[in-house]
């Protein structure tokens, strides 16, 4: 199971958030805004969350989903999960 | 009984998933690799790859399984593509009956649309009331139109369509046919055309699905909807809900036609939603009054009252927007 002592868990979000914002891994900042800087719309914000959730054995609720709105906000909901589960 | 529902994550999907839990039934849910499921797994659910544009994912879902609901048909984002999304929308079809008819399925129950139902001038339209060749005015109602038919030919597989009308309530994550309600409950008095809708909870519709999974021998087609009303009175009245006032009479079909081709132009290049969807056009202006009498006796329904539904729709956008704020009113909350 990852956990956040997992030094690879952050590169693996950056290569999700690249496979569906279309964006090169390393073009991608903390800043960047789901939406706006990666072009996703609301379906395919959702879809983000759940393929990192289902990646990394999280349990999201829809709800805290949506209310994730840029990379840092989106690590920073992962990390939270993944010290809970450690 | 073992259920399968093909696009169980969706909007009817999620609702039909709770329709069936209520009834003590456990579907398996199919789940496309690149999808969202975090509705499913919060339902605790079982899931299993079911791809339609991958047959052997399907055949593997579907193997054992008594009764598939297929939710999951093509509903093109933009009606721009009419071919791709006529051609997308059979190939998806065809697999679908091919691998329930591979894996001995003893019921398909297929969600269509009411795109397929023709009006008539002397009376309500019902199950009999198909239109007799492709509608040719939208890229939506024609797909649906041949999808419809595939279904209807099929002889390997007992096969039940069932035509809802625009479904209203919780979890269109998409925002298919609550986009006009988002709009409004942004402050916003949409463009639109005037002409009949036939609006129902989703609720309704995933109780009438997860009731036919043991209906005996149902019929080969069914409407579902609540009400057909007047399009411009319906959204006058929801309008008054959020404290909206009617910024003017409804746009000419064929004005309306033709912003809805603007807008689905611009989206194109820029990206974004349409200030106004062809599809949605289309069904206002061509849709007909309905006789749903045969569902709500089979399936012994009882319609939610519109209120209902506006709050359950109110109370799932709240959660993931925040507060209703009108401009008459500060807060709704």
């Amino acid at each position: 199971m990852t956990t956040v002592a997992d030094a690879k868990w952050e590169g693996r979000m950056i290569e999700l958030i690249a496979e569906v914002s279309l964006m090169k891994a390393d073009q991608i900042r903390p800043q960047h805004r789901l939406r706006e800087d990666l072009g996703m719309d609301s379906v395919c914000s959702l879809e983000l969350i759940s393929m990192l959730a289902e990646e990394f054995g999280l349990d999201i609720s829809v709800e805290e989903a949506a209310h994730v709105f840029t990379v840092d906000e989106a690590m920073a909901m992962a990390r939270r999960h993944l010290q809970r589960g450690a | 009984m073992s259920v399968l529902i093909l696009g169980a994550g969706g909007f009817l999907g999620l609702n039909t998933v709770d329709a069936l839990l209520a009834r003590g039934v456990t579907p398996r849910c199919g789940r496309r690799k690149r999808s969202n499921v975090l509705g499913l797994r919060q339902r605790r659910v079982p899931l299993v790859e079911a791809d339609l544009e991958q047959p052997a994912t399907l055949r593997e879902a579907m193997r054992g399984c008594h009764t598939v609901l297929h939710l999951a048909g093509h509903y093109p984002r933009l009606s721009t593509e009419p071919a791709l999304s006529t051609t997308l929308s059979m190939r998806q079809t065809h697999a679908v009956l091919d691998a329930a008819a591979a894996a001995g399925v003893a019921r398909l129950i297929y969600v269509s649309s009411t795109a397929t139902v023709a009006s008539r001038p002397d009376r309500p339209s019902d199950e009999a009331d198909v239109f007799s060749s492709a509608p040719d005015f939208g890229t939506y109602h024609h797909l649906k139109w041949h999808m419809e038919q595939l279904v209807a030919a099929e002889r390997r597989v007992p096969t039940v369509t069932v035509c809802p009308g625009a479904c209203l309530g919780p979890y269109d994550w998409k925002i298919g046919t609550s986009a006009l309600l988002w709009q409004l409950r942004r402050g916003q008095w949409p463009a639109h055309p005037d002409g009949i809708v036939s609006w129902v909870d989703v609720r309704d519709v995933a109780e009438a699905l997860a009731r036919l999974v043991d209906v005996p021998r149902p019929p080969p087609r069914l409407l579902l909807a609540a009400q057909s009303v007047g399009f411009h009175d319906f959204l006058s009245h929801v309008a008054e809900r959020y404290g909206v006032t009617p910024g003017g009479p409804p746009l000419s079909a064929e004005a309306a036609t033709a912003l809805a081709d603007r807008e689905e132009a611009r989206v194109t290049v820029e990206g974004g939603r349409p200030q106004l969807a062809r599809e949605i056009v289309d069904l206002i202006v061509h849709g007909a009054r309905l006789d749903c009498s045969l569902a709500r006796r089979l399936l012994a329904l009882d319609e939610r009252p519109l209120e209902q539904t506006l709050s359950a729709f109110d109370a799932w956008a709240q959660q993931l927007e925040g507060p209703h704020r009108s401009p008459r009113t500060e807060v709704h909350a």
